[in-house]
């Protein structure tokens, strides 16, 4: 079981040469044009189907060359073969093509050595590698442990754990050892990548000089999520973690507590001003919202508020509009301020080119993360 | 100015609020998107008028709609027409949906973003229409958050800048009180010559801080205008090769294909010197000849930027003979149809001599350009809207290959395209595969293909800058008066001088012929951009 890498470059030139003579022949020009090399695993046919049309749209901002390998099991003796195609997109004029190349490697009961052998050669000299795999956690298949050595980036989709709550330690433990030795591995994770408009809008409260003083302040954070698919969980105790990580919020001894649905953590806080050194309690509750078709990226809400003597309560919230959140201020001593704001849900081409633009190590995912990973900890003992 | 206020809770937390700088928001952190400007209201004067309604109010609500700008924000428009605030948001929406780069509004977004739309009827010269602005901006402040902050945005005829100024000092509008800021944005033209420009410096100095100005040059809050720096400075490939030793001149080019058409009452009193040169191309000109700042800050880049206006050998008006061109456009063909001259232009003098084109040689007397000439064009009718900064270098110092008429070997140039298709562009010589031929090719960086993102209007970029307080992209007082100061003594020159013979050009052309024989007197020639 064989397949030919000088044939599939070949494959490549000739597709490319046969792609300027048509563009020509259409009145375009033809720009190919590589910024990554982009290995995405896909373990159906389909599955593969649907990760290329994510890369075509992909090409617009990243174009890339991919090895698109579909991973399913033998049927019969294991076999591998490989197929290349152009990935064309036409600019906003409609008068150039940026064009990427994809290389689909469809394996059936190929072990990993075998699969990477045919990639690494395929690879383009000078730029990243990244690898895009979703579905469940990935993180103790031999392909990525073979992958390891060249991969600057791995991207994932904590919205497909099968166990969430597990695997998201796991991925804490995996982002935390990727970054040791001699090659570090950044993590990126599509489900972190969803909560960006929240996050915005979140900190865009505290861009206000009055409201600022308020963050230190807070004792008292709602989360509302989806408790129906696609990650809302694993979303709210993420949002979770980037305030407790910014904030220098730490999980209480026993501070992780189920009641009926809600999830709470109770979390110690810096005082401030006179009584710093001190320590103030904080609580986070995670409460399932009913699912709706409108509902923003898996959460629902977000509501911040500081109880003692000044009143002051911040909360961005799903509205009927699929694309608008509703964000109000109410801080004493000031009106209310309360505005529609966009907060559009990004499809995966927007996430991954997002992720794509990061040339290292997003640390503040990563405290997020290690901070979300330590509250799901807490709640599994 | 800095005021601490300390306010004890039952929990015995002092907050202390300090209003001398913003710190830094850590929720910020590892957030792509920068801080956000705190609440304000956006005065605009001559709300009534085009730029409103097809620049500002589009570039506002797309700021709004990528959530750059807060809850809160607020617009009030100032202008004289009989209208309310529901004609006017409509008349904004309207602009909104013909002009806006994402396209048609999004109702419930811009419903929200409409309801801290407001007009204030008034005229510019009588008081109380400014004492009924301070009532209603304190409203705003009271109902909607806005804290104080005011942008006060003149896009009104220059005449009428000296009076809004004078009133808004007079009715205390130009300082605000509880820990705001204020700050105006003037429209170019600054002025219309030096004394002018000085003049009107004088005027606004006399009721705002300098720092509390933003000269407006919609050129520097163009993304392709931004990435000069961003090419200069970032890449350190460039620097050793940007100097005297390598490079044998620069042109800068901003041709328009339109004419004066619809703003002749302005544009005969401007011409293109006043129009083009003295603003944008002379911002263009110092972002290629500046050195490198010591920070990317307002002032440090600006210091940079005067310097270069300082070391320009200024034309006297004795010598603009030599080293300028004037064409005005007569009648010719654009795009395959006829189209009138200058002069028939509705509001322009039938003998009108305002120059729609002007060629320039411009030296800088440094130590990184002494000796390069900087060639300047700009027109009105001309075959193509370009605008461009070409760099072309010296030639190879030894031709090791044969200079035959088939061999093509020509200097590489790197041009830099600020519109359309933003992009740079490297020109070099490889050799034709399977010939013993070369020829020149090019490699190309574009904006737009590059990146995969819609750039942000060059409006979205500078309003936010000014309620962010970065004055990085607006022009300062000493860079306005010394632009000016090499402006004048040419427009005296043409004045002592006889009248021109114009029209001197056909739309459609390249500009007069005197333009070209201006460059090969050099040994050069412009480039066919």
């Amino acid at each position: 079981m064989t397949t030919d890498i000088a044939r599939i470059e070949r494959d490549l030139q000739d597709l490319w040469k046969n792609n300027a003579v048509e563009s020509a022949a259409a009145g375009h020009t033809t720009t190919r044009a590589l910024t990554v090399n982009l290995l995405v695993r896909a373990d159906t046919s389909a599955r593969a189907d649907e990760m290329g049309a994510v890369i075509q749209q992909l090409t617009a901002s990243h174009p890339n060359r991919a090895l698109v390998l579909i991973d399913r099991p033998a049927v019969g003796d294991p076999q591998i073969e490989a197929w290349v195609q152009a990935n064309c997109l036409l600019n906003v004029l409609g008068a150039t093509q940026i064009c990427g190349e994809q290389i689909t490697i469809d394996s059936r009961g190929g072990h990993a050595g075998q699969v990477v052998s045919l990639m690494l050669p395929l690879l383009v000299p000078d730029l990243p590698v990244v690898l895009w795999m979703d579905g469940p956690q990935p993180f103790d298949l031999p392909l990525l442990h073979k992958l390891r050595g060249v991969l600057n980036r791995l991207i994932v989709d904590s919205a497909g754990f099968a166990d969430p709550l597990h695997e998201l330690v796991m991925m804490a433990n995996y982002e935390a050892h990727s970054m040791l030795g001699p090659k570090p591995l950044s993590l990126s994770d599509l489900n972190w990548a969803r909560l960006t408009p929240w996050r915005e809008l979140t900190a865009q409260f505290f861009d206000t000089r009055p409201f600022l003083p308020h963050l230190r302040r807070l004792d008292h954070v709602e989360i509302d999520y989806v408790a129906v698919g696609e990650g809302g969980l694993l979303r709210a105790l993420m949002l979770a973690g980037w305030l407790a990580s910014n904030l220098g919020w730490e999980l209480q001894e026993n501070g992780a507590v189920r009641t009926g649905d809600t999830i709470q953590f109770h979390m110690r806080r810096p005082g401030v001003g006179a009584a710093s050194g001190d320590t103030r309690p904080v609580l986070i509750a995670l409460r399932p919202a009913p699912s709706s078709d409108n509902a923003l990226v898996g959460l629902s809400a977000l509501h911040l508020r500081a109880v003692d003597n000044i009143l002051a309560d911040f909360s961005v919230e799903q509205t009927d509009s699929p694309t608008c959140a509703r964000t109000v201020a109410q801080v004493a001593g000031h009106p209310t301020i309360s505005r529609l704001a966009r907060a559009e849900r990004a499809g995966v081409a927007d996430l991954l080119a997002a992720e794509l633009r990061l040339l290292s190590r997003d640390r503040t995912f990563s405290a997020a993360l290690q901070a979300a990973a330590e509250c799901a900890r807490a709640l599994d003992t | 100015m800095r005021s601490i206020m300390h306010v004890n809770t039952a929990g015995n937390e002092r907050l202390t609020m300090m209003a001398f700088s913003l710190p830094e928001n850590p929720l910020r952190s590892g957030l792509r998107l920068g801080r956000t400007p705190e609440p304000c209201t956006m005065v605009i004067f001559g709300a009534s008028g085009d730029l409103t309604s097809r620049k500002l109010v589009p570039a506002l609500y797309n700021l709004a709609r990528e959530r750059r700008i807060p809850g809160g924000f607020s617009v009030v428009g100032f202008a004289r027409r009989d209208w309310d605030d529901s004609f006017f948001r409509q008349t904004l929406l309207d602009g909104l949906n013909a002009n806006s780069r994402s396209g048609r509004a999004e109702h419930p977004l811009w419903d929200s973003f409409a309801d801290g739309i407001f007009y204030h009827q008034a005229s510019f010269d009588q008081g109380e229409g400014y004492f009924g602005l301070k009532e209603r901006l304190d409203a705003i402040d009271r109902e909607r958050g806005t804290g104080g902050n005011r942008v006060f945005y003149l896009a009104t005829p220059p005449e009428s800048y000296p009076l809004i100024i004078q009133q808004l000092g007079a009715h205390g509008l130009a300082q605000s009180s509880g820990g705001g800021w204020t700050r105006i944005i003037i429209e170019k033209p600054f002025g219309h010559d030096l004394e002018s420009a000085r003049d009107l410096n004088a005027q606004v100095l006399s009721v705002f801080d300098e720092s509390q100005v933003y000269r407006i040059d919609h050129y520097l809050g163009k993304e392709t205008v931004q990435n000069l720096m961003v090419f200069r400075f970032a890449n350190g490939i460039f620097e050793p090769i940007w100097n005297r030793s390598q490079i044998d001149h620069v042109q800068i080019t901003v041709s328009e294909t339109v004419g004066a058409e619809e703003r002749g009452g302005y544009y005969d009193k401007s011409g293109a010197m006043r129009d083009m040169i003295q603003n944008h191309m002379m911002q263009l000109l110092t972002l290629t000849a500046m050195e490198p700042p010591v920070a990317y800050d307002a002032n440090a880049v600006r210091d940079e930027k005067v310097k270069v206006l300082r070391a320009v050998r200024p034309i006297t008006p004795a010598d603009v003979v030599h080293s300028t061109v004037r064409g005005q456009y007569g009648p010719g063909n654009m795009g395959g149809s006829p189209v009138v001259g200058y002069r028939t232009g509705k509001g322009i003098n039938p003998e009108s001599q305002t120059e729609t084109f002007v060629a320039l040689k411009l030296f800088v007397d440094n130590w990184r350009w002494a000796g390069v000439p900087f060639y300047l064009r700009t027109g009105k009718r001309l075959p193509r809207r370009v605008s461009e900064i070409a760099v072309q270098f010296k030639t190879a110092p030894h031709l090791l290959f044969d200079d035959t008429p088939i061999n093509d070997i020509e200097p590489n140039v790197l041009s830099m395209k600020i519109q359309p298709d933003e992009g740079i562009t490297l020109t070099f010589s490889s050799k034709v595969p399977g010939q013993g031929q070369i020829r020149p090719v090019t490699m190309d960086f574009r904006y737009g293909s590059s990146f995969g993102v819609a750039s942000p209007e060059a409006y979205e970029r500078l309003l936010l800058d000014c309620m962010l307080g970065d004055g990085t992209l607006f022009t300062r007082r000493d860079e306005v008066e010394a632009s000016w100061s090499l402006i004048t003594p040419i427009h005296q020159g043409w004045a002592a001088g006889p009248p021109q013979p114009f029209p001197n050009y056909e739309a459609g052309d390249w500009g007069p012929t005197a333009a070209d024989e201006f460059m090969a007197r050099d040994g050069r020639a412009w480039r066919r951009v």
